[in-house]
């Protein structure tokens, strides 16, 4: 997505800066044009020092600045759900893979699951089967160990 | 306008809706300044270049409608619909003016 993003924004700099440079040229071809007719005849009007731009150059700036909007709004980053369900929700589905930006990496203002502290509260550990667990590794896996090693 | 109780029914999550704010507000300050160039090597001037800006913002607001915020859910993303669609709007107006300026400067000098 981003190379796209970033195509676009250059193909459309390149037309606005054509666009620019041809604006430019024409306002400099007919004021040196004016200046020399008016030199010529003292009576004309020089009311019409700006000209209209040719309609070429008007459209093809319209163009480029409508194709330079598309580019930047492509790059913009994803947009947060603000509602507390909706981004619980895509937290718990896609973890860190749904926060992170262009290039790759977790935006720094990621936070993580917000029911963490509710998921890891020690007052809710199970002590009794964790001891049962672990005498019966004892018993099994960790006597075999023993005994291989000595 | 939300009540305390809907808020308390449905909560809403600060730090996204500040990242959202953010998003629309940089992608605004950007676009503005380039709608300046637009509007300088146009040689707009007066009312014409503001109705231009006013066009422009309003199109990029409707590329963010269409890619970012998926249609039909404003909602998701947004308080109301009206943040997405003036959010930014008076932010930019200021590098909108400078750039306007400037590039009719450049263009014809």
């Amino acid at each position: 997505m981003t190379w796209i993003s970033k195509s676009v924004t250059g193909l459309g700099l390149l037309l606005l800066t054509h666009a620019c440079y041809s604006a430019h040229e024409h306002s400099a071809l007919h004021s040196t044009s004016t200046a020399s007719l008016s030199s010529m005849a003292s009576h004309t009007a020089v009311a019409s020092t700006v000209a209209s731009l040719p309609i070429d150059i008007s459209i093809e700036t319209v163009v480029a600045v409508f194709v330079i909007c598309l580019g930047l709004v492509l790059g913009t980053p994803e947009l947060r759900p603000i509602q507390w369900r909706v981004w619980a929700g895509k937290i718990e589905r896609e973890g860190e893979k749904g926060f992170t930006n262009s290039d790759g990496n977790v935006d720094k203002d990621y936070v993580g699951n917000p029911f963490r502290m509710l998921e890891s509260r020690p007052g809710f550990i199970d002590i009794r089967k964790q001891r049962k667990e672990f005498a019966e590794w004892v018993r099994e896996g960790g006597g075999t160990a023993g005994a291989s090693k000595s | 306008m939300l009540t305390e109780r809907e808020l308390q029914i449905n909560p809403i999550v600060q730090e996204s809706v500040l990242h959202n704010t953010k998003t629309l507000t940089t992608l605004h300050n950007l676009t503005a300044s380039l709608f300046g160039v637009g509007a300088g090597i146009l040689g707009l001037e007066s009312y014409l270049g503001f109705v231009f800006y006013l066009i422009f913002s309003l199109i990029t607001s409707a590329l963010v409608y269409a890619f970012r915020v998926r249609p039909g859910i404003v909602k998701e993303y947004f308080r109301s619909s009206i943040e997405l669609w003036t959010g930014g709007l008076f932010e930019g107006l200021s590098g909108f003016v400078l750039t306007w300026t400037l590039f009719y400067g450049l263009v014809r000098a």
